[in-house]
């Protein structure tokens, strides 16, 4: 299972960087107590590179760990990413939460990681139907940035098309406003406000956080309908033209709600009104952070 | 005594809601300087528009946060309006150019959760232009009204 030659490659790079002193700290992937699950691991000694690992069961997108002050106070830091992560990476360098120079990208070559739930039921290959949506429509199996490559020895992804990614999205756009109403009603009424989503985003950094902001109070912290709906709703609006899709929000939630619909939705739309994705060049300013004057006015009177 | 009983009434839901459908209340948020400036011109000059509309100034539509609206439609309101200055005529510059990339995407929000689209409503309305205002008002509450009895969305309690 162990996919040896990668993790050579990976344990000497992180040897390498922590004995000449380029980081302090090493966030990466070692294997979990259970074979099927990988689990996020900080080095900060060379001689524990060697914990250092890389599957496809590496699903977690490490980069959410760089929005906290104990792994800030480490300075310089490199990190293990997969693509998608890395945009995560690209996404906070935009809007200066992080800098270049303090972050080396160790990026590996991912052609897919395996849905956790089908890999905790002993899923061990990689096709269309075992890994996440994200990775079918992924489209930085090489991540866009990085300091370190590792390329990888696996077969590329066949995609046959006949697995629809993110069919929900469709799905719900041809639906009448009422039947969008009672769908998300009814997801939403699984919410157990336990922001679980938001912990897990790389990009929700606030120190605090919209709902934790109580004069005035906008939105309400109890556990119903229209405290859930409005926290969803804001989650997923401070996240558009900014998620980049590493799914994890889903992941997390106790309850599934399934919040890469909106998501991806909300990517979608942005791209198609202003031409932009998140998280692909550190040098773009963020969508909301610039205007144009010949933006779309369609729908203003 | 009778203070606390007059605050208390002010901040009920029912009362921002109006009693149902046939008197449905529409929020308008508008900027100080030209949709207000609007609206009031359409005021001195004694014109008449309906009047289930509430207006509550800010300085720009850029301060305008989406929460705004959401907060309307929970405490009942059937209809909301963003109005401000037009494009290139904006006090500070550049608010309406930003508000107008939140709202493009926070009404694709909306209407991907549910809310009908009817119920938003957007608008550039300048000082000069008191009669805009007056026909958007009156076009915006005929077409709430027109709306099936109970519309309801997501941030309404059942």
């Amino acid at each position: 299972m162990a996919n040896t030659k990668i993790d050579e490659k990976l344990q000497k790079i992180a040897k390498d960087l922590l004995e000449s002193g380029e980081v302090s700290l090493i966030i990466g992937y070692a294997k979990g107590s259970n074979p099927q699950r990988m689990r996020p691991v900080f080095i900060t000694k060379a001689e524990e590179a060697g914990k250092l690992s890389f599957s496809h069961y590496a699903v977690q997108d490490l980069a959410v760990f760089l929005k906290k002050p104990e792994v800030k106070k480490f300075g310089k830091i490199g990190i293990v990413v997969k693509g998608c992560d890395e945009k995560a990476v690209n996404a906070l360098i935009q809007e200066y939460q992080i800098s270049r120079d303090n972050i080396k990208i160790i990026g590996i070559e991912c052609n897919g990681v395996i849905r956790q739930n089908l890999a905790d039921k002993g899923e061990t290959g990689v096709s269309e139907s075992t890994v996440y949506d994200k990775c079918l429509i992924c489209e930085e199996h090489i991540p866009v940035l990085y300091d370190f490559l590792i390329e990888s020895e696996e077969p590329k992804l066949a995609l046959s098309g006949n697995v629809k990614p993110y069919y929900g999205i469709e799905k719900l756009e041809s639906m009448s406003a009422e039947e969008k109403n009672a769908f998300w009603a009814k997801e939403f009424d699984k919410c157990i406000k336990c922001y679980a989503c938001r912990q897990a985003c790389p990009l929700c950094y606030c120190s605090r956080c919209i709902v934790e902001k109580n004069m005035p109070q906008w939105i309400d912290t109890n556990s119903e309908e229209t405290g859930n709906a409005q926290w969803n709703l804001i989650r997923a609006y401070h996240l558009s033209g900014r998620c980049i899709g590493c799914g994890e929000c889903e992941r997390a939630c106790p309850v599934n709600i399934p919040l890469m619909l909106i998501n991806e939705k909300m990517a979608k739309d942005v791209y198609n009104l202003f031409g932009y994705k998140s998280g692909l060049d550190i040098n773009a300013k963020p969508v909301f952070g610039v205007f144009s004057e010949s933006d779309f006015n369609d729908f203003i009177k | 005594m009778e203070d606390k009983d007059v605050r208390k009434e002010n901040h009920t839901d029912s009362k921002i809601a109006g009693d149902g459908s046939a008197d449905p209340r529409i929020i308008a948020f508008v900027c100080n300087w030209c949709t207000y400036s609007g609206a009031d011109l359409a005021g001195t000059s004694r014109m008449k528009y309906s009047d289930n509309v509430r207006v509550i100034k800010l300085p720009c539509t850029g301060r305008i946060d989406p929460l705004f609206i959401v907060e309307a439609f929970k405490k009942g309101a059937k209809g909301v309006l963003v109005s401000g200055c037009h494009p290139g005529d904006c006090h500070y510059t550049s608010g309406n150019y930003h508000s107008r990339r939140k709202y493009a995407t926070f009404r694709d929000l909306l209407g991907y959760l549910g809310v009908d689209l009817d119920r938003v409503e957007f608008s550039w309305v300048s000082a000069s232009e008191g009669n805009k205002w007056v026909s958007i008002i009156n076009e915006f509450t005929d077409k709430i009204k027109s709306l099936p009895g109970k519309s309801t969305d997501i941030f309404t309690k059942k």
